[in-house]
């Protein structure tokens, strides 16, 4: 059987390149998308936990799909918000949004 | 193990969804109303939900092992229910100048009520974050709700992609803790905290800290606080009154819940840690603050200054006694109430005049007396001022810090209590002293004096006795605290 450390690497790697993404990415729908990359981190996070250390209870993997539903809504209200400025200003780039400062 | 699956329990929260879908159609079907009286039909829901939780005072159950119903969840449930109401009085000229879709807008504000209430309520950690989700995404909707103006797309943004992220972190963090103790309900995290952990010290402290990054986040503690001046600044006016007075709280019910329930066993590993947050964020917060020139980032950042003395509260926990709680909890109360004074008088001046610098204050007290009064008072209660109902309850919260050995935090947080007056002061000369652009005198808004001047009531009754309300938020503090202590986790010294 592998081994739950594997499980966990994988999810700190991916968790790690997200927030990489949401530092470096300038574009707004690029930023969601690493964010989404971090909620699947946690998701394998939470199934490893799940399966390998509390294997007589269902917490963990309900937990997993609340994220997973949640995360979904989370684009849908992202998009909607990112779209508007595109309406209003043209362009989804961060940092051509900068009205607002100090 | 037995559930208790009494769903009438939930009484308060099936009012306030069903108020949102109500106030939603009647804006569709019912074209006559809007508008006009939506705030009022919302704010009557908002009061309905807050009356219908008096049921439950002095109860001390729970709804399947996932929402407790106490005096915690009782007294918070009250609080929140009122922030609703006066969030949508505060709205209702405003909204029906100056936005487009008035029935949503109502809608969101009762569902974030209602995410407020549960995650005061959550005793387990996936309704926490589900009800904290709720309360965030209805405050992202509402700050970019003014579709055509930049700012508030711009504020919207910029909340709504920090928020994602904080969340995430967050989540990165429960699942630690939940790897660590099996469980995410927190009397059992307690329990298993308590145990030996040796094995799990890394995977627990990366838990533990991720989710006070995560927390921070929400609460606006530095240094997570850069989506707060922005969100502020770009939000429509009632909305930044609803963040700053209901995010915070609820944020910090949580908090509070989280800390004194289930982390409550490591206090010694974390206290320090909050309390270098606290004074951090109380410093950047009041120094920042001064130089601002628009009213909005003014009280962003005396918010963020707020936080910090709020966190004061979270540093002093200690499993022996519930006072740092009721002193936290008691300091929520009587800011929240100055808070939302400051801002329904700033509603209303803008209702009149469409402006948000502080100099366009100038000669406010010659063209509306009564509204410079209220201001004034307000932010004097913010900055601590005998007679008010920040100095009252500034003094228990300092005082439970003292006795906690963070008698450093507290004479920091005393001295940035004075810096917070500077900045209050350079408002209200601007409006004594200043010379107004004409001389007339505004019309009285009746309704929102009404409001205001129970706001004002409320910062007075605080500061002057705040005896019948201490005894309350007391009840509550204890209620929550008892709940480690029966997890038979904590043992009281000999």
């Amino acid at each position: 059987m592998i081994p739950i450390e594997n499980f966990l690497v994988l999810s700190g790697i991916l968790f790690s390149i997200g927030i990489y993404g949401v530092l470096a990415r300038r574009n707004a729908v690029l930023i969601i998308m690493s964010v989404e990359l971090m909620l699947q981190a946690v998701s394998i996070n939470f199934i490893a936990f799940a399966v390998y250390l509390h294997p007589e209870q269902f917490t963990g993997l309900i937990f997993a799909i609340f994220v997973i539903t949640i995360a979904a809504a989370e684009v849908g209200l992202a998009l909607g918000i990112i779209l508007r400025i595109f309406r209003n200003k043209g362009t989804a780039n961060v940092d051509e949004v900068d009205m607002l400062k100090w | 193990m037995e559930l208790n699956l009494d769903w009438s329990l939930l009484t308060p929260e099936y009012i306030l969804a069903g108020g949102a879908g109500m106030v939603v159609l009647l804006d569709l079907f019912w074209g006559r109303l809007r508008k006009d009286q939506l705030a009022y039909v919302a704010a009557a829901v908002a009061l309905a939900s807050a009356l219908t939780a008096l049921i439950w005072v002095n109860d001390d159950t729970n709804f399947a092992n996932l929402i407790d119903i106490d005096n915690y969840t009782a007294l918070f449930r009250v609080f929140f229910g009122l922030i609703g109401v006066f969030a949508c009085l505060a709205s209702a000229r405003f909204v029906k100048d100056r936005l487009l879709h008035a029935g949503e807008y109502y809608g969101l504000i009762l569902l974030s009520v209602l995410g407020a209430n549960l995650m005061a309520a959550a005793s387990e950690l996936l309704t926490a974050y589900i009800s904290l989700e709720l309360l965030s995404f209805s405050l992202y909707v509402l700050t970019s709700y003014a579709k055509f103006d930049l700012r508030s797309n711009e504020g919207g943004l910029k909340y709504m992609l920090l928020g994602a992220f904080s969340s995430a972190i967050f989540l990165y963090g429960i699942g630690m803790i939940y790897g660590v103790s099996g469980s995410t309900r927190f009397s059992e995290i307690a329990a298993s905290l308590s145990g030996d952990t040796a094995g799990f010290d890394m995977a627990m402290f990366l838990g533990l800290v991720l989710i006070i990054a995560g927390l921070g986040f929400k609460v606006a503690a530095v240094p997570f606080h850069m989506w707060t001046p922005d969100a502020y600044e770009g939000a429509p006016l009632p909305i930044t009154a609803l963040i700053s007075a209901l995010g915070k709280a609820a944020g910090f019910a949580l908090f509070l819940k989280l800390f004194g329930q289930a982390f409550i066993p490591l206090v010694d590993d974390w206290r320090v840690f909050i309390a270098v947050l606290s004074a951090m964020t109380m410093a950047l917060g009041n120094l920042v603050a001064i130089q601002q020139r628009n009213i909005k980032r003014l009280l962003a950042y005396s918010s963020i200054g707020q936080v910090g003395f709020l966190m004061m509260g979270i540093a002093a926990l200690t499993p022996e006694n519930a006072d740092a709680a009721s002193a936290l909890v008691l300091h929520l109360v009587g800011y929240v109430i100055s808070n939302l004074a400051v801002f329904v008088a700033i509603i209303i001046y803008y209702n009149w005049t469409g402006k948000e610098e502080i100099s366009d204050f100038a000669g406010a007290a010659e063209r509306a007396p009564y509204l410079a009064l209220a201001l004034s008072i307000g932010f004097f209660s913010l900055s601590g001022m005998p007679l008010f109902a920040g100095f009252a309850t500034k003094f228990i919260l300092f005082q439970a810090a003292a006795e906690q050995g963070l008698l450093w935090l507290s004479s920091i947080a005393v001295f940035f209590s004075f810096v917070s007056l500077y900045y209050y002061l350079i408002v209200i000369k601007e409006m004594y002293l200043g010379k107004p652009a004409e001389p007339t005198r505004f019309p009285t808004p009746w309704l929102e004096y009404g409001a205001l001047t129970l706001l004002v009531a409320g910062v007075f009754l605080i500061g002057l006795y705040p005896q019948p309300v201490f005894d309350i938020v007391e009840e509550g503090a204890v209620a929550m605290m008892a709940v480690a202590e029966a997890a038979g986790t904590v043992t009281a010294p000999p």
